[in-house]
Parts: C-alpha cells; sequence; structure tokens
C-alpha cells in the first residue's frame, strides 16, 4: 500500500488486491468493484479499518479483490458476520456486499432485522435478477414469467422491490445504482458509507451469463433520474419510486437522521459504566450471594 | 436421631407460591454455609399451571439432588400427580398435605412410594394464612413456619427473608406474613415430638455461600474470561445466560445482541471474533443445528468461537425444560465436510465455570470452535458454592510478532497447525478470509492437493489441546471390581452412589472425561485397565456415549454393562446403586464359578 503526498492518500488502484476477479467478461459487477475503489479513495479510508463482508454467490466473490480486512462467509449470512464486527469495534468502516439471491433469499431475514436495527454500516447489494454462480436458476428479483433454468414454464412468481423493502423494514438511507453508470455508483457507494446508520445501496448490475447482453442494454433503456425536487426525508415519496415495469429510477431515494443501533449501544454502556469501575469477577459473583 | 441431610418436594399451582418457599429455604441455607441444591420443575403452561420444586439441604457435601424427598409438601394431590414417577418420597417420609384434598391416601401412596413409616400430617395451609395473616396468599410463608419448627430450618434466615420480600410493602403487609410465619410454627408444634428424625442438625458456618446455576456461572464465566460480545438467540433452557449477560456485558465494556435467529447469534460471533474481540452465544440442542453450518465456517476461517449447548429432551422441539445426554453426536459430529472442534462437558454446576473459561482459552490458543456442552440438569438447577474455589487462568488473544507481520500469511502451514492471526486495525495484517478451501495467504483454492494440506493443518491443532489439556475426573480406588463411566450431570448421582459404595467397603471407581473432543484416550485408557467391570451410565435412549467411546476403545469383552435411558427424568442415586449392586453381584458369581 503506496500513500501519496498531497489531497489523495490512496488511489483507487491501492484498493486493488493480488487477485483477479473470476467474474465473466462484461460482468455488471466489475462496475461496482471499480466504483467502490474509487469511493474509498475518495473518504480516504485506512484499508486496515476496514472490513468488507459477503455472503456467497458471483458478486460474494468480491471482498477477496479489495485490499482491507474480507469475509467472504457462508450463503445468505453476510450480515450477520457484518453486525459482529460492526457491534464489537463500531470505530471500523464496515461494508457487507452480496446479489440478490444470497440478500434477500436465503439471507432475507437478517436484511429485514439489520435495517430494523439501524445498525451502521453499508450493504450493497447488487442485483442481476439470477442465480448466477449456481448457473441460471430463478431469483427474487426474476421478473414474472421469464424462463429461467428453474423455471421451464416461466416464472410463477412476482419479484420483490429490495429498495421497497429496506424502506418499509427501517433503512435510514436507500439508493438504487446501475453498475454501467461507475461515476453515479461512486457517488452512492461514498455517500452510503458516509451515512450514520444502515445504508442500503441496490445497484442494477447486469449478468452477461444468464441474462443475456440485452440485460445491459434494457436497463440502460429504462433508466430514470429523480426529480431534482426529490424529498428524499419523506418516506411515502420515496414508495412512488419502487421497480415499475419500463422505470428503473435511480439516486437516493431515502434518508433520514435516526439513531443507529451503535449510538444506542454507546449510550447504554455509558449509563452502564457510569462512574464506575470495571467490576471484578469478586464483585459479580457477590451478587450471587443470599440476598438478606 | 436428628438428619444431617434432609430433601424437600413441594408442589403446587401457580399461586401456591412452591418457587418461593424453595427458593427461602435455599437461600436461608446457603446464609448459613450449608449445602443446598435447588431442582425447579415445570408443566408446559407459560403462567400458572403446576410447578414442583425439590430442595435438598445438607450439613454434608452433596452432589445430586435426592431422589427421595423426605419431607413432601403437597398443596394439591391432582398437581402432584403430573409429577408421577419424577418425584418419589422415602418410605418413612414426613407427608404435609392439604388438609382439605379428599383424594384417598391409598391413591397417591402408590405412586408417591411411601410405606407403614410413613407420617401423614393434614394440614388446613388455606385456613391457618386466612386466619393469621388475612388472605390466603400467606399459604407459602405459613408454610415455611411449619417447616421451620418441624425440621429445624435455619428461622434467622427464613425471617430475614420474609422482612426482605415484604419490607418494602406496607407495614401491615410484612405484619401479616410475619404473624402467618409464627402461626406456622404453633400449629407445627404439637407434632415436632412425631418426626424428631427429620430434624436437621447442623453447625452454622461463618462463610455464606453463593447459590447459582450452571446458567449464571457460564454466564460470569464468560465475563471473567474476558468475553466481551455475546449474540443468542433465547431458547429454553439457555436463555438465562442472554438474560443475565444482557445486564453485565454492557457494565464490563462489551456488547450484545438478542438476534433474529440462531444462524444470525452464531454468525455474529464469529464477526466478532474475526474483529479481535472474544466471542460467545449459547442455545439448546435445536439452536444448535441452525448453527451447524457455521461452525464449519467457524473451523474453515478459524476463528475463535465459543458455543455453549445447554442439552434439552429432543429431537425437535422434545422436551424443552427437562435434561437429556442427546445432542452428543451432534456436538461431536454434527458437521458437513471435516470440521475441527473441540467439545467440553461440564458435570456440575461449578464447573460451567471451569469449563467456559478453559473453553475460551483452547478457543483462543487454537483458532478452533469449542463446544460447552452442559444440559439442562447442571444448566438451571441453583447449587450453593464457595466463593474461592471460582477462579481459572485466563489466556488472552495471541497477537502477532513482527516477524509474522513481515510478509503476512495469514493461514501459515506451522507445526502446530496455529498460525498467527490478525485482526481489523493492525496495519500490515490485512487479509481476506474464505469458507472457501483456501491456500496459506487466504486464496480460494479448489485444489485437491491444497485441501489436503489446509485439512491436515487444521486437524493438527486437535494434538496441541490433547498435549495441553486432559480435563478428567475419577472417583474411587486405583484398582476396582467395577468402574463406571459417565459424562455431564450424570456425574451427580453416580460420585454419589460411588462415595456410599466406598463407605461399605465395595471397590468401586468412576472416570468422568471432561473433554469430549479430543478426547483424553491415554488417561482413559490406563483408567480401564485398573478396572475388572464396566458400566457406562447416560441419558441418551440410542446410547450415544457408549457408541461413541467404542469407536476408539474396545472396551472390556463380556464385562461392560450399559444403563441407558430417555431423559426427561434426571439420573437418580438409587439407579447407579441398583446396576452397582447387581453388577458387583454378576462379578462375583463368575468368580465362584471359575475358582
Amino acid at each position: 500500500m503506496s500513500a501519496t503526498v498531497g489531497s489523495v492518500k490512496f488511489k483507487p488502484g491501492d484498493y486493488k488486491s493480488s487477485l483477479n476477479p473470476v467474474w465473466c467478461p462484461g460482468c455488471g459487477d466489475f462496475g461496482v468493484l471499480n466504483a467502490l475503489y474509487r469511493a474509498m479513495s475518495q473518504l480516504e479510508i485506512e484499508p486496515w479499518n476496514a472490513v468488507i463482508l459477503s455472503g456467497i454467490g458471483c458478486s460474494s466473490r468480491l471482498p477477496g479483490y479489495v485490499d482491507t480486512y474480507g469475509f467472504n462467509g457462508v450463503h445468505g449470512r453476510a450480515l450477520t458476520l457484518a453486525t459482529g464486527v460492526k457491534v464489537a469495534r463500531p470505530e471500523l468502516t464496515v461494508i457487507a456486499v452480496g446479489g440478490d439471491g444470497d440478500g434477500l433469499a436465503i439471507g432475507g431475514n437478517h436484511l429485514i432485522h439489520t435495517a430494523r436495527r439501524n445498525l451502521d454500516l453499508t450493504y450493497i447489494l447488487m442485483d442481476n435478477e439470477i442465480y448466477g454462480l449456481t448457473k441460471g436458476q430463478v431469483a427474487p428479483t426474476t421478473p414474472t414469467g421469464d424462463k429461467t433454468k428453474s423455471t421451464f414454464w416461466g416464472n410463477p412468481e412476482p419479484a420483490v422491490d429490495p429498495c421497497e423493502l429496506a424502506i418499509s423494514t427501517g433503512a435510514t438511507w436507500v439508493a438504487r445504482g446501475f453498475s454501467g453508470d461507475v461515476k453515479l455508483t461512486t457517488q452512492l457507494i461514498a455517500d452510503a458509507i458516509r451515512h450514520n446508520g444502515f445504508s442500503f445501496l441496490n445497484v442494477m448490475s447486469p449478468c452477461v451469463t444468464w441474462r443475456g447482453d440485452h440485460q445491459f442494454k434494457a436497463l440502460k433503456e429504462i433508466l430514470a433520474y429523480l426529480p431534482e425536487d426529490h424529498d428524499r426525508s419523506d418516506r411515502h415519496e420515496a414508495l412512488k419510486y419502487t421497480r415499475e415495469k419500463g422505470v428503473l429510477t435511480t439516486g437516493v431515494l431515502y434518508e433520514v437522521k435516526e439513531p443507529s443501533f451503535n449510538d444506542r449501544l454507546e449510550e447504554m454502556k455509558a449509563q452502564a459504566m457510569a462512574g464506575r469501575k470495571e467490576p471484578t469477577t469478586r464483585d459479580i459473583l457477590a451478587t450471587f450471594l443470599p440476598k438478606f | 436421631m436428628p438428619t444431617q441431610d434432609l430433601t424437600f418436594a413441594i408442589v403446587g399451582s401457580g399461586g401456591d407460591g412452591v418457587v418461593t418457599i424453595g427458593d427461602f429455604m435455599a437461600q436461608a441455607g446457603a446464609r448459613v454455609g450449608l449445602h443446598c441444591m435447588k431442582v425447579e420443575a415445570y408443566g408446559p403452561q407459560i403462567r400458572g399451571g403446576e410447578s414442583s420444586c425439590t430442595v435438598r439441604i445438607s450439613a454434608v457435601p452433596i452432589f445430586a439432588q435426592g431422589d427421595r424427598a423426605d419431607v413432601v409438601l403437597a398443596f394439591n394431590w391432582a398437581d402432584f400427580g403430573r409429577f408421577k414417577s419424577e418425584i418419589v418420597a422415602s418410605p418413612n417420609a414426613v407427608v404435609l398435605c392439604e388438609a382439605d384434598d379428599e383424594t384417598p391416601r391409598e391413591e397417591v401412596e402408590t405412586f408417591l412410594g411411601t410405606s407403614e413409616g410413613a407420617r401423614w400430617i393434614p394440614v388446613p395451609f388455606t385456613r391457618l394464612a386466612k386466619e393469621s395473616a388475612g388472605t390466603t396468599l400467606a399459604k407459602n410463608i405459613v408454610t415455611l413456619g411449619i417447616c421451620c419448627e418441624l425440621f429445624g430450618l435455619p428461622r434467622e434466615g427464613l425471617i430475614a427473608a420474609v422482612t426482605k420480600k415484604f419490607g418494602a410493602k406496607k407495614a401491615a403487609v410484612l405484619e401479616a406474613n410475619l404473624r402467618g410465619f409464627e402461626a406456622g410454627e404453633a400449629w407445627a408444634r404439637e407434632y415436632a415430638g412425631q418426626v424428631a428424625d427429620k430434624h436437621l442438625e447442623y453447625t452454622p458456618g461463618e462463610e455464606p455461600k453463593l447459590l447459582m446455576s450452571g446458567n449464571e456461572l457460564s454466564a460470569v464465566a464468560a465475563l471473567h474470561a474476558g468475553c466481551r460480545f455475546f449474540a443468542g438467540y433465547p431458547i429454553t433452557p439457555s436463555s438465562e445466560v442472554l438474560q443475565f449477560l444482557s445486564e453485565w456485558m454492557p457494565r464490563v465494556g462489551g456488547h450484545l445482541v438478542q438476534t433474529e435467529d440462531e444462524l444470525a447469534a452464531i454468525g455474529a460471533v464469529i464477526g466478532a471474533s474475526f474483529a479481535g474481540v472474544k466471542s460467545m452465544t449459547a442455545t439448546s440442542g435445536p439452536g444448535l443445528a441452525l448453527m451447524t453450518e457455521m461452525l464449519g465456517l467457524a473451523a474453515m476461517a478459524e476463528v475463535p468461537a465459543v458455543i455453549i449447548d445447554v442439552q434439552r429432551g429432543g429431537p425437535s422441539t422434545g422436551l424443552p425444560t427437562k435434561s437429556e445426554q442427546a445432542d452428543l453426536w451432534q456436538a461431536l459430529f454434527g458437521s458437513h465436510g471435516d470440521a475441527p472442534r473441540v467439545v467440553l462437558a461440564p458435570a456440575d454446576v461449578e464447573d460451567c465455570f471451569h469449563a467456559t473459561v478453559a473453553a475460551f482459552n483452547i478457543a483462543e490458543e487454537t483458532q478452533l470452535p469449542v463446544i460447552v456442552l452442559s444440559d439442562q440438569f447442571i444448566a438451571q438447577r441453583k447449587e450453593t458454592l464457595s466463593m474461592l474455589t471460582l477462579d481459572h487462568e485466563v489466556v488472552g488473544r495471541q497477537v502477532p510478532t513482527a516477524g509474522e507481520l513481515e510478509g503476512y500469511q495469514r493461514y501459515r502451514d506451522t507445526k502446530t497447525g496455529i498460525s498467527p492471526m490478525t485482526w481489523p486495525g493492525m496495519k500490515g495484517g490485512e487479509y481476506q478470509t474464505n469458507g472457501l478451501e483456501h491456500d496459506e495467504a487466504g486464496r480460494p483454492s479448489s485444489m485437491h492437493l491444497v485441501h489436503e494440506k489446509m485439512n491436515a493443518k487444521r486437524y493438527r491443532k486437535l494434538r496441541v489441546v490433547r498435549d495441553k489439556y486432559s480435563f478428567f475426573r475419577t472417583y474411587g480406588p486405583e484398582n476396582a471390581d467395577l468402574g463406571i463411566v459417565c459424562w455431564g450431570s450424570a456425574k451427580g448421582p453416580v460420585k454419589e452412589a460411588v462415595l456410599r459404595a466406598n463407605g461399605r467397603g465395595e471397590k468401586v471407581s468412576a472416570f468422568v472425561p471432561q473433554m469430549l473432543y479430543p478426547f483424553p484416550n491415554h488417561d482413559f485408557h490406563h483408567y480401564l485397565s485398573g478396572v475388572r467391570d464396566l458400566i457406562i451410565f447416560e441419558l441418551s435412549y440410542s446410547a450415544q456415549f457408549y457408541k461413541y467411546l467404542r469407536t476408539f476403545e474396545d472396551l472390556p469383552d463380556g464385562h461392560t454393562f450399559l444403563f441407558k435411558r430417555s431423559g426427561g427424568k434426571n439420573l437418580t442415586v438409587g439407579e447407579v446403586e441398583d446396576k452397582i449392586k447387581k453388577v458387583l453381584e454378576i462379578g462375583n458369581l463368575r468368580r465362584e464359578v471359575l475358582v
């Protein structure tokens, strides 16, 4: 890691690890990875004070490609690992990443509860509307009717909108991005990391292998930006930009200031320790002597 | 002749104050240094319903809950019937039962197990309470007065307990309850002569004792060991660990999260430990099942983690409030792939302290998940303890040296298998860990050669554990006609039965391993060489422990006997004694024939 002179402490390339991505050429996740390097550089994040955690899936390989502390865990559990890291070491920058299957199907319960707690971390969900690593099965964000390897007759299920889910379960910063727009995604990631509380970024990240070349073009065509006067502090306004067929609105849909889980825990800790010295084992045991 | 050892069984409905009676008796005993053990059992109702409590109070050390009650307190025989075969009275017990209950005595005697020598004393509990205190709510306080008078319980302590409980209320409430206590004493006076053999004789000690459950002690042990992160999901019978730590973890500057499920609990524990903080979770069998995938992750990523499994009856929801020893295989082998872990098994309440601290020490030294396999019987019963025995050396997180950080490799293949571990915040120690198989640098790899090498590295760490630690206990003479092997909470009744047998001059011994994986093979082998016949005791219908022992040791052919049954009822001294008697007879017969 070479620190450079001037205002930029770490160049985007400084965050690049020696591992080459296993992703297919043209995978949307490259855009997210590049945006992450840039955002971390913008924020001058010291690599040794950052942890990137993931579950399983194509996008979950990302921690290996960033030269910070990283943890590629088990399927669906990125947020549980991240919870332990952030609660135990609140001073660290903690970023969880993963795909739509990992975060919305097998790990959906953890998304709900991490959002509800408003834990101060960033969750980047790279959404390609398909299971890529297992080679092309239907995912929770696959549009109804789509034929995939596991929906021979077409997908019988409606898709979930990850942003709508995050807003309704308590996330305090929610945005939608597109990996084809690296500039926008960089800005969104930087904003997400800066936010105090649970920041949720749903990045549309096309899968060239299982969704075909057309997914990139199709997404680009329906891409829209939020109106300038969008009131992001208004939950009802934010929910107007959930995914409708034919429109994909990018930008920060929702942002409010609330005490994070960490704020509350630290406050309780301060209250529990106020003016007292740390109890010894003997002090604790003595509370079990007969009470009278 | 007075007695030194008295067991009470108390059964009633919600509102009878059964738990308060037991609690006051045990605390009053602990206050004057007596040895006490209190076990509660409930029906499935959340509130109300039948509840039972047995309290054993003794002037001499005790190791089991007391098979047979010397004193039975029954407010209602219908409730008592629900604990049939679980609560048995001694043949000459003193039975104090509600005078208004019209259940025929013969009907009760059959399941109570009393004989001619029993003393049946109908007590107008309700009437006495109403007359003295003006409310039937004081029934339990009246009962305490009666017991104090008849059985010589520590009066000062009981009065202090009543005063403490009602002192904060209106003066009239306290006065009414104290009147109730005294009315109980006065009523009982005329019966004292009939029950003199049940009068407790003791010399008050100078030091009061602690009164704690295994769960409470595990929680304190975790704090002692430097645990500063706990994540857990409520599950009977382990929730007291979560509850206790929710108060105390912040007081020592740590953090606690009640997660959305057990998957998240173990995930958060692994995350926090990866981040450099000693971490623990506590659960029961069904929760451990959910944690199994990430137990593999902890083994693969080599992250220290402590998991307490308080066993209950299973499978599935099973018997949530009762004990069993049938999570053994799950703890030892529950895994996809070859996932090394260490399994420790506390055998009594005090052990919960030492086993939990040892679990942290081993986890930190070897970067392995360590399971503390407790069970409901030791986790939820309350037992008196001396503060003095509760200390244990603590091993801190191992910090990499400057040399190790030079060209740092997280999973460097060392002689012991243990590699230097950095954590976030350490400059130059950055690494990416993986549930995927990985090479020494942590880079994912699917190569057979890497897998073989790293499996060997991870399993080699168990040798360090085996060489350094050998937790087991033995009781009885070095060379014995009969040896007993058991684990966990079965130890209490086994130890008591062995000591009684030794008192009769019988050469009986016991071996109780407290580390189940890796198993103290050499010590066990040595033990077997000194015994002729062998009995294995366990509360597992499919005999998991017996079968496990057979995987690495040829048990004496034709000389090995097995006592196994389902949990749901704790092992009793009587069951152990009965089996000892039979096997000793077989041994003697065989010797006669062979001579």
